[in-house]
């Protein structure tokens, strides 16, 4: 069990259910500092989570990566109003070993900006869960501008994590720069096995966009493909929540026997498709229909939209416009 | 009640497939007795199986096999005598050799040899009147109580036949995940539909009455047939991974999560299915490219296409295996 103190930069859904997954798993609540700045979202998360420390205000990102071990600098700091903090947690806390960027990817350049000098001095690991920006640009957005070279900054790991981690049911992909050691690798790895049944490592970044395709995006093709058999069975006859409740359940059963079965995929299939039964006429209709083209299309859309997003939101000015 | 203190009704299954070994798993998981089952199976390999998988059930082979399951044996010495001129085989080990007539009857056979094994049970079906569960595709009620009819007087009504409740089930029942749609008749009692309710949700997660029958084969076309429609997805979903560079071991298990996901997700949630994906769809985002390409592409006509193809051979088959006039 790791025992690193965590710091959240962003405190929203996905950082929300990260943080709930290691609470159920025992993680010390007296490891976590957040920040986040929409107050309504700092009281939410300190009645979700009662003691946990959340702070916000300007200069709140960098208390919650430096720590605070004067509690009357602490004080200070929130008499001259820059940081709110929760008062019922304690106001002493440890730099973080730990950074998890967890805002949106369009303010993660200011936001690295800001952190920098305390990235550099207490090098914490850095994971980023925001979509679409590569960590060369993360290493850029940590060094330009500054006399810090990129050895003086600490590792990179980036995570595509997926919606399902609110149900503690994730499936995310991680790739780690050269620099991140063994240990930072498992730490990142165990901090998302609080919410991900499934962790997979990439070797090669361009993979994390594949990743993006598949289990980034991936919930809500089955949400489509789940909305179009429900609508079926009502246009058919049957009720609508019959219809939903059984598509569901079968979409849930077909992926418990796929986790279950040493059989590949295709295997599956063919085990319950006898020949001119009703499996059979659905699957030729598939088939004859190009369902598999139309999903490497989509899958290949949802990879392509990804590599789009890192090059505009990687902010190279010596990159071409797209 | 508790499940301990409501009778435990005496089932024979009627056919050792499968589904009867899922449905049988699922029941002595729960704590069903396994000294109330009997399970009438041809194959005596598969008898052999279904005894080591069960230690002490009780399994019967044999030319009078199905009678026997169903009438129960009167006593020990006339379960020997057919165990003597060859009739039936039986578990030697099982708990017991003497047993009751069944309370509820699993047509757990192929639907292609049902009619024939019906027919054979009429007389005795009608004189012990168990509750008759259906888990064979693509047979109808209405044809299940005319194979019962067989040998009848002209005069029998259909009050005078057992009551019978079809099943849907489908196949990650193997895994206690299954989704079921069941069909009760007008004979059928609360009781008897708690009962059969209660023996699918053994392993069924999901378990839905439709009130006319022609629904069962929406059902088919819905949960009956849906697993494999999901595996396919998956399989080409892997297949994408695999083309745009990843190892096919990351991509099988990142799809295969992401389903099992999404399905909890949608279980879990108060949201339809449209708006799940809606709230997860950011504009121009990576979601909404593949979801505006699959939309393009036609795919939500594909799947009904899919799942109406599915409704319609259920029919037909129904009407083959029915054997009445058209």
């Amino acid at each position: 069990m790791i025992q690193s103190r965590v710091a959240f930069i962003g405190g929203g859904n996905m950082a929300e259910a990260i943080l709930g997954g290691l609470l159920a798993c025992g993680f010390p609540l007296s490891k976590f500092a957040v920040s986040e700045p929409l107050p309504a979202r700092c009281d939410f998360l300190q009645s979700k989570f009662p003691g946990l420390q959340v702070v916000s205000g300007p200069e709140a990102n960098r208390l919650a990566v430096n720590g605070s071990t004067s509690p009357s600098k602490t004080a200070a700091m929130i008499a001259n109003g820059p940081v709110h903090i929760n008062s019922t947690a304690s106001v002493d806390f440890a730099p973080a070993e730990v950074v998890i960027l967890a805002v949106k990817p369009q303010v993660l350049k200011n936001v690295i900006h800001d952190l920098r000098p305390a990235l550099q001095t207490h090098q914490p690991l850095v994971i980023s869960i925001a979509a679409g920006i590569e960590t060369s640009a993360i290493a850029r957005f940590m060094t330009e501008g500054t006399s810090f070279k990129p050895r003086d900054m600490p590792p990179i790991i980036r995570v595509m994590p997926n919606t399902p981690a609110l149900v503690n049911e994730g499936a995310a992909g991680l790739y780690a720069t050269s620099d991140a050691t063994p240990d930072q690798r498992e730490i990142a790895e165990s901090l998302l096995s609080a919410v991900s049944k499934q962790v997979s490592w990439v070797e090669n970044e361009n993979q994390i966009d594949v990743v993006t395709g598949i289990s980034g995006s991936g919930p809500a093709y089955f949400f489509l493909m789940m909305e179009a058999m429900e609508d079926a069975a009502v246009n058919l006859g049957m009720d609508r929540e019959t219809a939903k409740a059984l598509t569901i359940q079968t979409c849930l059963g077909a992926a418990k026997m796929a986790q279950s079965s040493s059989d590949d995929l295709k295997t599956l299939r063919l085990k319950v498709t006898s020949p001119q039964g009703t499996t059979d006429a659905a699957i030729k209709a598939f088939e004859k229909g190009g369902l598999r083209e139309l999903v490497y299309e989509s899958v290949k859309a949802a990879d392509e939209r990804s590599k789009s997003l890192a090059r505009e939101l990687g902010g190279d000015s010596t990159s071409p416009k797209l | 009640m508790t499940q301990q203190q409501q009778h435990q009704a005496r089932l024979a299954f009627i056919g050792g497939g499968n589904m009867a070994e899922a449905i049988l798993g699922g029941l002595l998981a729960c704590g069903y007795p396994l000294s109330q089952c009997v399970v009438s199976e041809p194959i005596q390999a598969r008898c052999e199986f279904l005894q080591t998988k069960y230690p002490g059930l009780q399994t019967l082979s044999g030319s009078q096999a199905n009678q026997l399951a169903v009438n129960g044996s009167q006593s020990s010495s006339h379960t020997s005598e057919l165990i003597n001129d060859g009739s039936i085989h039986v578990n030697a080990t099982a708990a017991s050799t003497h047993f009751p007539p069944a309370e509820v009857v699993i047509l757990a056979v192929k639907p292609q040899v049902l009619r024939a094994v019906v027919e054979d049970l009429a007389a005795v079906l009608r004189s012990r009147q168990p509750l008759v569960i259906s888990i064979a595709a693509g047979i109808e009620t209405s044809a299940i109580a005319r194979f019962m009819a067989e040998g009848a007087s002209s005069d029998l009504q259909s009050k005078d036949l057992p009551p019978v409740i079809r099943v849907m089930p489908n196949t990650p029942a193997l895994v206690l995940e299954g989704a079921a749609g069941m069909y009760a008749t007008a004979e059928a009692t609360a009781e008897h539909r708690r009962v059969a309710e209660s023996l699918m949700g053994a392993v069924s997660k999901q378990v839905s009455w439709v009130e006319s029958e022609s629904l069962v084969d929406t059902v088919t076309g819905i949960s009956g047939s849906g697993p494999a429609y999901f595996f396919l997805m998956m399989e080409a979903m892997e297949n994408a991974g695999v083309a745009l560079g990843m190892d096919r071991e990351t991509a099988k298990a990142l799809t295969i999560q992401t389903c099992l996901g999404a399905a909890k997700m949608a279980q879990l949630s108060d949201d339809d299915l449209k708006t799940l994906r809606l709230k997860v769809t950011s504009p121009q985002g990576t979601t909404d490219a593949a979801i505006k390409a699959f939309e393009a592409g036609g795919f939500c006509e594909l799947v009904e296409k899919g799942v109406i193809a599915a409704d319609a051979r259920s029919r037909t088959l129904a009407k083959e295996l029915g054997g009445s006039k058209l």
